[in-house]
């Protein structure tokens, strides 16, 4: 079991350094370096190669790119992404209040989406190919299909324009106090639920029917085990090994998500100042921003896994998987 | 689950076929995507003004000359509203078409050759997966700029992992298979058993990956225009449209209503389409689903 364990960490170092990779390689080195991808046409008119070459000097670009890379990884990996190009400003100043706000959005939405999502699984699950299991699949499909920027702009008519109970804007300051960031979170976090739910919900649903029409169940139905029992005590927990597995799905849609989301509401979060990094062409904190966006993909991802090794005495037992 | 293997699928297609009319979801579900499909295709030769024609002054209401008005700039709304699934329509159906053909290559070239290959080729895969796609092609825009070609090519990038890892996970159900050693003891080369006994037994499980991924690309490729990183204007575009539109919610709600309806309806249809075809064929399509 150590030996998974430690495999499985090991994965995700690997893959950490492999997205550092593609980050950097995909702001820095293809086509041009951070400075081109950061000055417009207007800046290259009027700037002579000297003072190019005195700027790419002043900024390191001047090195190999591997060195670069390195350096630029080692301060990553502490959480020191350099200055801004344009203005040398620390990108942490940037990103650390902003990076806040973001976590703070997405927890509030697997706290609410997670037991309300088991709610419903179960009860389709329960109600299996019957009258409510349709409603619950066909609603399930259908907030599937709602991208965040409708679902946003729908609730933000209803519920702040056509019925003013919430603000539709989010004007706070990025260090504003966590009590005042939850009142005006209602929006924000019903806008990210309804994919979430419909999401978790179908995936514990298929879970727990897969569950129940496996041989233990069975055996415990034969040995006189109460229906509710056994959906309650073994066929919930043993549901919750597919939905972990996707886990790493379910985190990167959720920060695709707070992105749109973010820009909707005007939420003072990561996702609102990558959007604005890349019109403004800042492309030290774009590579933050997504560099920090993966790392949570990949440590949720790790601890879903760790959880499915320590839930599961099947795959306790065996190496791990592939 | 059962999956049948080689053959036997086409003589589930009656049945099959007979579920799909039964379900009523799915009948609408298809009839939705049907009609947007009608409408993008017929859509340049019906539309009454050009659609970045300025034909009036801007916030019109709608009357005999403009049916549902003028936007910001004047231009007929009804025009840009049937002309904007057009652009996004194709940009994912050649993006997740290109995911398709290079996912199942790449997949059942890692089931196939195993060690080394299948190590590079899922480690890449799963380095894909750690990168939200709406980051992903964040992080690309910057330095390969913001074009139909380049979006094309983010598209094709960000679904062709899933595929390798469903075209994966059913090759290795099929390696252990009689046919495959027959094949191989004939001395056929690995491209041709890969084409000819390992494709056919994933054809029906492709057609699925395709449904499933152009909804969610549709859904993408909407989001980036909404973000201002995908379709630029003056293209007509729903996300784009509904972006122009936001600022003037408060007076003139039906600029966002409208396209967001039209988007909404071809997405939630694919969906039902695809869950109701899955269904009724024994594929499993919620577990595949991915948002954004």
């Amino acid at each position: 079991m150590l030996s998974a364990i430690l495999r499985r960490i090991g994965l995700s170092f690997l893959i950490l350094i492999l997205v550092s990779l593609f980050v950097f390689a995909a702001t820095e080195i293809l086509p041009g370096d951070a400075l081109d991808v950061s000055l417009t046409d207007d800046d290259l008119a009027v700037l002579t190669p000297e003072q190019l070459a005195e700027m790419r000097a002043a900024l390191g670009l001047d090195r190999p790119a591997a060195v670069r890379y390195i350096d630029w990884l080692s301060g990553a990996l502490v959480g020191d992404f350099g200055t801004t190009i344009l203005t040398g400003a620390p990108v942490g100043d940037i990103i650390w209040g902003p990076l806040r706000n973001s976590i703070l959005l997405a927890v509030l939405t697997t706290l609410v989406a997670v037991p309300v999502a088991m709610v419903i699984g179960i009860i389709a699950a329960w109600w299996r190919d019957r009258a409510p299991d349709a409603i619950v699949s066909t609603g399930a499909v259908v907030g599937y299909s709602l991208p965040e920027f409708v679902s946003g702009n729908a609730l933000i008519l209803l519920f702040a324009i056509w019925l003013p109970i919430f603000p539709a804007t989010i004007t706070l300051y990025t260090q504003g106090p966590m009590l005042d960031m939850l009142v005006v979170a209602v929006l924000p976090v019903a806008t990210i639920i309804i994919g979430s739910i419909a999401y978790l919900s179908r995936l514990l649903r298929l879970g727990l029917i897969e569950s129940l029409a496996s041989d233990y169940v069975e055996r415990a139905r034969l040995a006189g085990v109460p229906e509710r029992r056994i959906v309650f005590v073994h066929a919930v927990p043993a549901s919750l090994v597919p939905t972990l597995n996707a886990a790493a799905l379910y985190v990167a849609g959720l920060l695709s998500g707070i992105v749109v989301v973010e820009t909707v509401f005007a939420w003072p979060g990561l996702g609102l100042e990558l959007i604005n990094s890349i019109r403004k062409r800042e492309v030290t904190v774009v590579q933050a921003a997504v560099f920090l966006g993966a790392v949570g993909v990949i440590i949720m991802n790790l601890l879903a896994d760790l959880s499915i090794i320590a839930l599961d005495p099947r795959v306790r037992r065996g190496a791990g998987r592939g | 689950m059962y999956r049948s293997i080689s053959g036997a699928v086409s003589g589930a297609m009656p049945k099959a076929l007979r579920q799909i009319l039964r379900t009523p979801m799915t009948m609408i579900g298809i009839v939705l995507v049907l009609a947007h499909v009608i409408v993008a295709l017929c859509a340049p030769w019906v539309i009454p003004y050009g659609p970045s024609q300025l034909a009036g002054m801007p916030f019109e209401p709608p009357g005999d000359r403009f049916l549902l008005g003028t936007d910001v700039l004047g231009r007929d709304y009804l025009s840009r509203l049937l002309m904007g699934g057009r652009i996004t329509m194709t940009v994912a159906l050649v993006g997740v078409l290109i995911a398709i053909v290079a996912g199942a290559f790449l997949g059942l070239c890692a089931a196939w050759f195993g060690g080394l290959a299948d190590e590079i080729i899922m480690r890449l895969v799963d380095t894909k997966v750690a990168i939200p796609s709406i980051l992903l092609v964040g992080v690309l825009i910057p330095g390969f700029g913001q074009s139909v070609g380049v979006l094309i090519f983010v598209i094709a990038l960000v679904y062709v992992a899933g595929v390798i890892r469903t075209v994966r996970a059913q090759a290795l159900t099929i390696l252990p298979q009689s046919f495959v050693a027959a094949a191989v003891l004939r001395g056929e080369s690995s491209l041709s058993i890969m084409l000819r006994e390992f494709l056919p037994n994933v054809a029906d499980l492709l057609c699925v990956e395709f449904a499933i991924r152009m909804s969610s690309a549709i859904l993408l490729v909407s989001s980036l225009s909404f973000l201002g990183l995908g379709i630029s204007p003056p293209t007509p575009d729903w996300g784009l449209m509904v972006s122009e539109g936001v600022g003037f919610i408060h007076t003139d709600p039906w600029l966002v209503i409208y396209p967001s309806i039209a988007l909404c309806t071809l997405v939630v249809g694919l969906n039902l389409a695809t869950e109701g075809v899955a269904n009724a064929l024994g594929l499993d399509a919620a577990r595949g689903m991915v948002k954004g």
